[in-house]
């Protein structure tokens, strides 16, 4: 008899949950390893902004139990780096010099917050918001209805940008081409998004007008705890300074293995990555569209979550193409506001 | 350079140890194959050697030990591809990053004392004179060694000043001139005549066949100048838009008019075309020149453009965008002619091309277009032989064809680095460079005058702690982003300070140390295994010998009474001194064994 094959899926977001729960129904028989760098098991990234409302409690954004993982025999190893992968030998190599042998591989390692690289060197500066803890150290160095500036402000910097207007906070965006991605808004329809923003309550500034963001460092004695500099010459001052210029793949361990990368791992239609035994889905991966001619990212929840499912339908015997679930279009609503599909989250 | 004793002769050297000379096939293959970083270094750089001087903060002997091979090593120490870096034993799945080998060479330029003194044994004059073409690497390597060897050397360079590529092609805010004027001057020092400003060949004062009358030896190391067309379809098809459009241009004379402080311009929006150095070059100058937004458009993907990690993020760091999976198919010109942007074609990943590069397939019907107003061209160059007065056999690829002893089809004119193999790197032209003189040298005296053997010292214990495996990488302090756009000359590299360095010199494994166990003295108690951090000690049944008599893959046993012997595992060591420190009966050995290059008795 057949040892039961290894199904190791690398990520524990919407994507890698919802492939591992396909893996168990499809290959009973099967060992599921599910590994994530993050402390916290799959909890729900879109309610990060409730931390901002006063909600520390962890344990009320986690989606799954721990016996949820029990239950179906899912093994999660969490706070573990993978470092590299050999996709010859199908081993996976972790940080603390242990490996692991896979007989499939589903990466669903997601994306993280993405940082122009001239601004690197700013990041101390800065409060991110990829994580829970993240969010924590961002809300405790908020000042009650305090200042906070939002620099380039995709719809996930935006979204959380309402809940500080609920509560009473002053948000700057300085708008730059990263302004609401992941949506792809043309020139000409541009201004009446940037005016709903206005209008929405956000101050905005103009990165290109005042020649790009120069530098963020700490905010003179007396005076708000940071400043953004401007090539021009020109500043401005917030009590927190927040990145948000869309997300960057999470694949450095995949650089070396032997999988086509480009900005992403690129897939097949069904997921597939150059490698027979290894899959991809969710933010990490790059789709190639027949339609569009080009390989292409998709997101939302609703798309990476039928990602996962569908890349294990394939990891397990099917062969079915990527359809997208979500629509991308960036809306504007009967009052002038701007909506986002990617934050309906249910 | 003294004599050098039989093969396997012991010797005692002056501290007491002993000392043998080796070019057994056994030893000279377990240094080819468990020194990875000096057998990827084109001139094969003693890297182990100079990282351990340092560590021991000798750094004017590691700057000498680099020297030996590489004759302008603080030039290299900041421009080098950094081929040993790739296949660094530290860089290898589980055992982290690769150790900043290059970012140490320059390190033992930086730090060493200000009065250092080069120190080079010279060989009696010999009469002979040798003419050299071309003051680029190769060209300044060969000089070099050509002198050392007591040859009279005159060195042709047609431009103003010698440096080839080092001085025109590569911005001075990567290679600061005044480091590239003082390790010139130190490399041709030794009785050099550099003729600047005088072409070769045809319609100038020194015709090759006039060059063959007066020397004993010509060698051709004019380099590889002349740029590729870019192969575009449709109108563009076989017309090179740099001929006709003012903001398209190749991307070398760029840079090399740039250089020769001439005044280049660029518009706001730039395209750069082409994966190398070059093309990121074009791309840094293009914004320090006032480019708003400057774009590098490359056929396959950052992974495999055959550039430094640390180069591409300083490039982005200076707002430079990378765009990959595309080919460049056509221009787009307005009515004034000017550059409007540039039509692609989306490309897919296909498989690898000879020499480890990544093919790019286009996809039919995938074009679009990225609006630009400038068109930077550096997808690669060639060789120009036109300008040869004599007939030689040139290869399939029309570069000059050398056989084994470097000499073309002409007898008495050699060839060598970029001239003959198309563009490689500085550190594979100096390579090459070196073996051109070594060929000439042969041809000319009748003999070989210098050969490499191993040598094998004793060492009393381990160099190495454990503790120096978990060190993280140290990075380069660079310049902020802000300030080296307003010049063009600021160096962004600052140079590790001394103590960084002295960690990161830590890092390095020291693979030219040599573990071996004693199995008659071996009492198999097994401590060593226990203590091993890698499964690096081996029970083994039996060990395949290679061709060359070296010892090849381990038979592991399964079973106790299979146990033939217990084996070092060198390709797995990490040579952390565990093993050594352990044993009760102190039968594990350590040899240094490294490749010298010593005069033949």
């Amino acid at each position: 008899m057949n040892a039961p094959r290894h199904h190791v899926v690398v990520g524990s977001g919407v994507a890698g949950n919802q492939a591992a729960e396909t893996l168990r129904s499809r290959d009973p028989e099967s060992r599921v390893t599910m590994i994530t760098v993050s402390k916290l098991p799959f909890f729900n990234r879109y309610d990060l902004p409730r931390v901002f409302r006063g909600e520390r409690d962890w344990r009320k954004f986690i989606i799954y139990p721990a016996e949820y993982y029990l239950d179906n025999r899912i093994s999660l190893r969490r706070a573990t780096q993978v470092v590299s992968v050999d996709s010859a030998r199908r081993t996976l190599f972790l940080a603390h010099n242990e490996t692991l042998h896979f007989d499939t591989l589903l990466v669903a390692s997601g994306a993280s917050p993405y940082m122009p690289a001239e601004l690197v060197e700013y990041r101390p500066q800065m409060h991110g918001f990829g994580s829970f803890r993240d969010a924590i150290a961002a809300a405790d160095a908020l000042p009650k209805d305090g200042h906070v500036i939002l620099l380039g402000g995709d719809t996930i910097g935006l979204d959380l940008g309402r809940t500080l207007l609920d509560i009473g906070c002053r948000v700057t965006v300085v708008i730059e081409k990263h302004t609401f991605w992941p949506h792809e808004v043309s020139a000409d329809e541009r201004p009446r998004y940037i005016q709903a923003l206005t209008d929405m309550g956000f101050e905005v500034v103009d990165a290109a007008a005042r020649g790009q963001i120069a530098a963020v460092r700490a905010g003179e004695p007396g005076l708000a705890a940071r400043r953004v500099l401007f090539r021009d010459g020109s500043e401005i001052h917030g009590d927190i300074v927040m990145p948000f210029f869309g997300v960057a793949p999470a694949l450095d361990f995949m650089l070396g293995s032997g999988v086509d990368i480009e900005r992403g791992l690129l897939v097949q239609p069904n997921l597939r990555t150059t490698n027979d035994a290894i899959y991809a889905a969710g933010d990490v991966c790059q789709i190639w569209s027949d339609a569009d001619k080009r390989y292409r990212f998709y997101y939302g929840w609703k798309n990476v979550r039928a990602m996962g499912e569908l890349a294990a339908h394939n990891v397990t015997g099917a062969d079915e193409p990527w359809v997208p679930t979500q629509d991308e279009g960036l809306q504007l609503t009967a009052d002038g506001r701007i909506h986002s599909p990617f934050w309906e989250y249910a | 350079m003294s004599a050098v004793p039989a093969p396997r002769d012991l010797i005692v050297s002056p501290t007491g140890e002993a000392v043998a000379y080796s070019d057994d096939p056994r030893d000279v293959g377990w240094v080819v194959k468990n020194i990875p970083c000096q057998s990827a270094c084109p001139a094969a750089t003693n890297i182990p050697a100079y990282i351990r001087a340092i560590a021991e903060g000798r750094h004017g002997d590691a700057y000498e030990i680099n020297r030996q091979a590489n004759v302008l090593p603080g030039v290299l120490g900041r421009i080098c591809s950094r081929q040993c870096e790739k296949a660094c034993r530290h860089g290898w799945p589980g055992n982290g990053e690769p150790v900043a080998i290059c970012n140490l060479k320059r390190s033992a330029s930086d730090l060493k004392n200000s009065g250092h003194r080069i120190t080079e044994e010279l060989f009696a004059p010999t009469g002979k004179r040798i003419a050299i073409v071309g003051a680029g690497p190769a060209g300044v390597a060969a000089a070099h060694d050509l002198s050392v060897l007591g040859h009279d050397v005159t060195l042709f360079e047609r431009e103003s000043q010698p440096g080839g590529m080092l001085r025109y092609g590569i911005p001075a805010f990567r290679l600061p001139r005044d480091i590239l004027e003082i390790e010139l001057h130190n490399a041709l020092r030794l009785g050099v005549e550099l003729r600047v400003g005088e072409g070769v060949g045809k319609n100038t004062s020194f015709p090759v066949a006039r060059l063959l009358r007066d020397y004993d030896a010509v060698l051709m190391s004019a380099g590889c100048m002349a740029p590729l067309p870019l192969p575009l379809n449709g109108e563009w098809k076989n017309r090179d838009p740099a001929d006709t459009c003012p903001d398209v241009e190749h991307g070398l004379p760029f840079l090399m008019a740039l250089h020769r402080d001439e005044k280049k311009t660029v518009r706001r929006r730039v395209a750069v075309v082409g994966a190398g150095f070059s093309a990121l070059d074009c791309a840094r100058v293009a914004a320090r020149l006032g480019a708003q937004e400057v774009v590098i458009h490359i056929r396959t993907a950052e992974e495999y453009i055959p550039v430094t990690k640390e180069e591409i993020f300083e490039a982005k760091r200076e707002g430079i965008r990378i765009r990959g999976l595309r080919t460049p198919v056509g221009i787009e010109l307005d009515a004034d002619g000017r550059l409007t942007g540039v039509r692609f074609v989306q490309n897919r990943l296909g498989g690898w091309r000879e020499g480890g590069r990544r093919l790019a397939i286009p996809i039919p019907g995938s074009e679009f277009f990225e609006p630009c107003d400038t068109l930077l061209i550096a997808i690669g160059q060639k060789t120009v032989n036109d300008f040869l007065d004599v007939p030689v056999e040139l290869d399939r690829w029309q570069n000059v064809r050398i056989g084994e002893n470097g000499m073309t089809s002409v007898r008495g004119l050699f060839a060598a680095g970029d001239y003959v193999t198309g563009p490689t790197t500085v550190i594979e032209a100096i390579g090459r460079g070196r073996q051109g003189a070594a060929q000439i040298d042969a041809w000319l005296m009748g003999e070989t005058r210098r050969r490499r053997l191993v040598r094998i010292e004793s060492v009393a214990e381990p160099l190495r702690e454990r503790a120096f495996d978990f060190i993280g990488r140290q990075e380069m302090p660079t310049a902020v982003p802000n300030e080296r756009l307003r010049s063009r000359t600021l160096e962004v590299d600052l140079g590790l300070p001394a103590q960084p360095c002295q960690e990161e010199s830590k890092r390095c494994y020291l693979c030219n140390l040599k573990y071996q166990i004693d199995v008659d003295r071996c009492i198999y108690c097994r401590a060593c295994i226990e203590v091993a951090p890698r499964a690096c000690i081996k029970l083994v049944e039996s060990v395949d010998i290679e061709a060359d008599g070296s010892c090849g893959k381990l038979r592991e046993a399964k079973e106790w009474n299979k146990v033939g012997a217990i084996w070092i595992d060198n390709n797995e060591c990490i040579r952390c001194g565990a093993c050594f420190k352990v044993c009760p009966v102190k039968c594990i050995s350590i040899t240094r064994n490294e490749f010298v290059e010593v005069d033949q008795p």
